[in-house]
């Protein structure tokens, strides 16, 4: 679902490496193919002692960190890294890649293992689950689908090019032998080169390009399948993070700082009378209170708060000179400025003699993750210092590195659980979403297992946020309304603070605060995000520039108001701005803005997705703003906007239908279009409902979310004072899948669809009733200011 | 000690009087349907049937709902069973079509809400047997305490769910 940050790039393939097979023994009952992996080049001896007993662990085969078990009975095991968060890709989309890859029925794949640091081999965030099209599960499956050929090969005395196979069974020169009569009585071990850092935010990445299934003989990847782990969640089954019950586990509840800098001056006493069975921890500037009940624990918690001594701290702008502090205050100089892909020419010279010129300034606010249950954690610190973090989290190895940072010791001390839990949408894929390093130290205090859930209130402001932002356009037209000159300067804090917070409050060690030297998507830097798909205009100048967070460097905790990726990350920052100056620059040319979008770019699938969102809409081509636009009057008036995007090879527009009435400020989106062509579309159903509540959020985005905050900290504290759409909010929608398996690949889906709506709906408000606002989020107050201009 | 009837069977808890029920029901009875969400009543993850009304459980004093029935997302398949009269053998292999309804029409995508959302259209097509979509929309946001709130954006697909769940009702299976 969501999110990595941008400057982080891919590895190219490798060469091509030859996996190796061997036979460790013959046994008389079972046997098993177990494909495990081993690293290929230079960081088997750059990595560190840790990282090295780490990677013992998962290196050994009759260890299960391996990726895919074929049973004699035909039955296949598959494990991943990757943590669900809701995608349900690991449960339907790879299983159906591993199928079609070894050609075996998709029920074939029997048992999905993840969520485990001891027991999954790859590590990686919850994020781009399906790799550009190439998952590592994909690259595992076809080495051992070549592997499976070469035994039958031996077996059947047949040329491996000779074999076919077809559900599960291997075929040539009128014999055939099955997958599960191939292991039978052995015990195979399949060995496939990786790289990487397993504790990095990046995990292991499968090497070399083993032979793959053409695209034209796929008949599993494109068929809708449900996700399985849907039932047991809707039956009562599944076991949430939020079940979790230790042997002799306590339940805690932490008091943070009254501020964001605020430190600690002096822990409350508990109250005996009243709690008896509850005791205070404190480290640092971290407070927590552990109780045998849940109810003690948190009318405890509730109590030692009220007698906790903070001092005062005053260091943020609070909300309404935040841009004003980001444009007069901040320091962007120190972060190098980055450049587009798709620069080119010389925008300056043009803009300076423009026909017609747009110049305009655009704002998003800050938006939290807000999960819909609040972060929790069970941790168990043993006496021999080993400890296992049962939780909900995206990046499970990450969480062990950051956890072995803290506690100064090395990750295979660290064993990390991970369970279903409320959607993070980027919050976590760093590796901590709040609560696991809290759990650790109190139940490091205490000698018992501890839980530590957080309340609403600590999650609305102690949790990261997707950063603010501001964008400067500039945009010339030429005499024949074309797009002569194109300039954007994006203006973005760091976008991610993996450091976790309860070990920052605590002063122990941890990763550092965004910098601009980084090795990791912490940097202050700011990449360009959005890919430029307008390629015909002449001149074009992106620019990217990074700053520390706000308050980061204020902050006696050093903390600030921290950031952190989320869905869609940094490019919806990059593509609101861009698609509202695309769209009001239609407007300033008197041309339809879907046209207009169609006459500036070359790329085939971008206007693909233009004309089928174009049609589902029933959109009528015209100019905007609308003839009759008004900005005043207590009767609704209605418009639409249209946005594009082309995100992890996919490309999305859409289109949204208001009414707005002038009088409130209010906004109701009536209609929503929306065209995905991700290439090949892995499941149907599945990227139907996922791009369903991407459009969702994006709503939610565009209309009503907004940190707020004051000089000390951020004063959101609930569902109230930070609301999210209701069923009654959301509109008609209409997702159109452009299945197009000449591309060859599947793109990601599940991000991007919460980022179209808000440059859609700001331009449909501009149909509407002739005026532009250019920010975020559309709420009423802020809209009626507009209209009154 | 307070006595209560959950899914058709009596439990004795020790919690004090003023426990939220959720904790209760999951601390003590075991019983994980219901979610902790917000602890304020703003969101419906927590909800509980209460005499067939849906009730937000994080709020809830335990003692307050001594002696009335509850049901929880464990219970459903059990109180549909027995409002259809079916046999013991029949009802263990059943879920209740709102569960049934959650699964074809792949309604979660997190999950973490969807249980007060199946608690809330049970409550609804207990009432309603074949909702409107205005009345849908009345049930998820103004029937009850709060609007029952998904992140997840998966408003459409529980639209969806309701209406198949309906339509399994009127077929009585």
């Amino acid at each position: 679902m969501a999110t990595m940050g941008g400057t982080i790039k891919r590895e190219k393939p490798g060469n091509v490496f030859v996996p190796t097979l061997s036979r460790r023994q013959f046994i008389k009952a079972g046997g098993i193919l177990v494909v495990g992996f081993s690293l290929a080049g230079p960081e088997l001896l750059k990595g560190d002692s840790a990282k090295a007993t780490t990677l013992k662990n998962t290196l050994d085969p009759t260890l299960p960190g391996s990726w895919i078990e074929i049973h004699p009975d035909n039955t296949i095991l598959i494990r991943t890294g990757k943590s669900d968060f809701g995608q349900g890709s690991t449960f339907t989309a790879y299983r159906q890649i591993v199928a079609e890859e070894l050609s075996v029925p998709f029920e074939a794949i029997t048992t999905v293992v993840s969520g485990d640091t001891d027991r999954t081999p790859d590590g990686s965030g919850a994020f781009d689950f399906l790799g550009h099209g190439t998952p590592n599960i994909r690259k595992a499956a076809a080495y051992t689908h070549q592997a499976l050929l070469d035994l039958a090969s031996g077996r059947l005395g047949v040329a491996k090019d000779k074999l076919s196979v077809k559900d599960g069974i291997v075929s040539g020169g009128g014999k055939s032998i099955s997958y599960g009569d191939l292991v039978k009585n052995q015990q195979l071990t399949l060995t496939i080169p990786v790289k990487g850092d397993l504790t990095s935010i990046m995990g292991l990445t499968v090497e070399g390009n083993p032979p793959m299934k053409p695209v034209s003989e796929y008949t599993i990847i494109g068929k809708s399948f449900k996700n399985s782990v849907i039932r047991s969640k809707v039956a009562a089954k599944e076991t949430w993070a939020t079940d979790v019950r230790l042997p002799g586990m306590l339940h805690a509840r932490v008091v943070h700082p009254k501020t964001l800098g605020s430190t600690l001056v002096s822990a409350g006493a508990v109250d005996k009378t009243k709690f008896p069975n509850s005791q205070v921890i404190v480290k640092g500037n971290l407070v927590g209170v552990v109780a045998p009940t849940e109810w003690e624990a948190i009318q405890a918690a509730e109590q030692v708060a009220g007698a906790t001594k903070w001092t005062e701290w005053k260091g943020l702008p609070g909300n309404a000179k935040l841009y004003q502090h980001l444009r007069e205050e901040a320091d962007w100089t120190t972060a190098p400025v980055t450049k587009g892909d798709g620069n080119k020419g010389d925008a300056g010279p043009v803009l300076a003699s423009a026909h017609k010129k747009l110049s305009a300034t655009y704002q998003l606010s800050y938006m939290k993750h807000a999960p819909i249950g609040p972060t929790m954690a069970v941790a168990d610190v043993k006496p021999d210092g080993t400890v296992h973090i049962h939780t909900h989290n995206q990046n499970l190895q990450a969480l062990r590195g950051e956890i072995a940072t803290m506690l100064r010791t090395t990750p295979d001390h660290v064993v990390v659980h991970s369970y279903p839990g409320p959607g993070h949408y980027g919050r976590s894929n760093g590796g901590n979403a709040g609560a696991e390093d809290e759990a650790v130290l109190l139940s490091q205090a205490v000698g018992k297992p501890v839980r530590v859930q957080w309340m609403r209130a600590d999650d609305m402001q102690w949790s990261t946020q997707a950063s603010v932002s501001y964008s400067d356009v500039q945009l010339a037209l030429d005499e024949k309304g074309k797009m002569a000159a194109y300039q954007i300067d994006h203006y973005m804090p760091a976008m991610q603070d993996d450091r976790p917070i309860g070990a920052v409050i605590a002063g122990l060690p941890t990763m550092p605060a965004p910098q601009v030297k980084s090795d990791s998507v912490t940097s202050t830097v700011n990449g360009i995000e959005d890919p430029w798909i307008y390629a015909p205009v002449p001149n074009v100048m992106e620019q990217g520039h990074g700053t520390f967070q706000v308050g980061q460097k204020a902050s006696p905790l050093a903390v600030g108001l921290r950031d952190h990726s989320m869905r869609t990350p940094g490019q919806f920052q990059q593509n609101y701005p861009r698609e509202l100056a695309i769209s009001e620059a239609a407007a300033l040319a008197g041309a339809d803005a879907i046209q207009f979008r169609i006459d500036h770019t070359s790329e085939e699938r971008a206007i693909g997705v233009l004309k089928a969102v174009r049609d589902a809409s029933g959109w009528d081509a015209r100019p905007s703003p609308r003839p009759d636009a008004v900005s005043t009057g207590s009767m609704p008036v209605r418009g639409r906007g249209v946005s594009l995007m082309l995100r992890s090879g996919t490309y999305w527009a859409c289109v949204c239908q208001i009414a707005v009435t002038p009088s409130t400020g209010a906004i109701a989106v009536e209609k929503y279009a929306i065209a995905v062509d991700p290439g090949i579309v892995v499941n149907p159903v599945q990227l139907k409902r996922n791009v369903e509540g991407g459009a969702v959020m994006g709503i939610s985005h565009a209309l009503f979310e907004e940190v707020m905050f004051d000089e000390s900290g951020i004063t959101t504290e609930d569902w109230i004072s930070y609301p999210i759409p209701t069923m009654a909010d959301i509109p008609e929608i209409k997702v159109v899948l452009l299945h197009n398996p000449k591309v060859g690949s599947y793109g990601g889906g599940s991000e991007a669809a919460n980022a179209l709506a808000a440059p859609a709906i700001a331009a449909a408000l501009h149909d509407a009733t002739g005026k532009i606002m250019r920010r975020l989020p559309m709420k009423p107050a802020y809209v009626q200011a507009v209209l009154k201009t | 000690m307070v006595t209560l009837n959950v899914n058709g069977v009596r439990r004795e808890v020790k919690a004090p009087d003023d426990t939220p029920l959720l904790y209760v029901l999951r601390n003590d009875l075991e019983l994980i349907g219901p979610q902790f969400g917000c602890g304020l009543a703003q969101c419906g993850a927590c909800a509980v049937l209460v005499d067939g009304k849906e009730t937000r459980s994080c709020v809830v004093p335990v003692a307050s709902v001594a002696n009335q029935e509850i049901t929880t997302l464990e219970g459903l398949p059990a109180r549909w069973a027995k409002q259809k009269g079916l046999s013991a053998d029949e009802a263990k292999s059943t879920l209740h079509p709102v569960q049934q309804a959650w699964i074809e029409e792949q309604t979660p995508q997190c999950g973490f809400c969807q249980n007060g959302m199946m608690i809330k259209a049970t409550e609804l097509l207990e009432s309603n047997a074949h909702p409107t979509l205005a009345q849908i929309k009345e049930a998820f946001t103004t029937s009850g305490v709060s609007p029952n709130l998904c992140r997840c954006g998966t408003y459409v697909a529980i639209i969806d769910a309701v209406q198949h769940a309906a339509t399994i009702m009127a077929k009585g299976r």
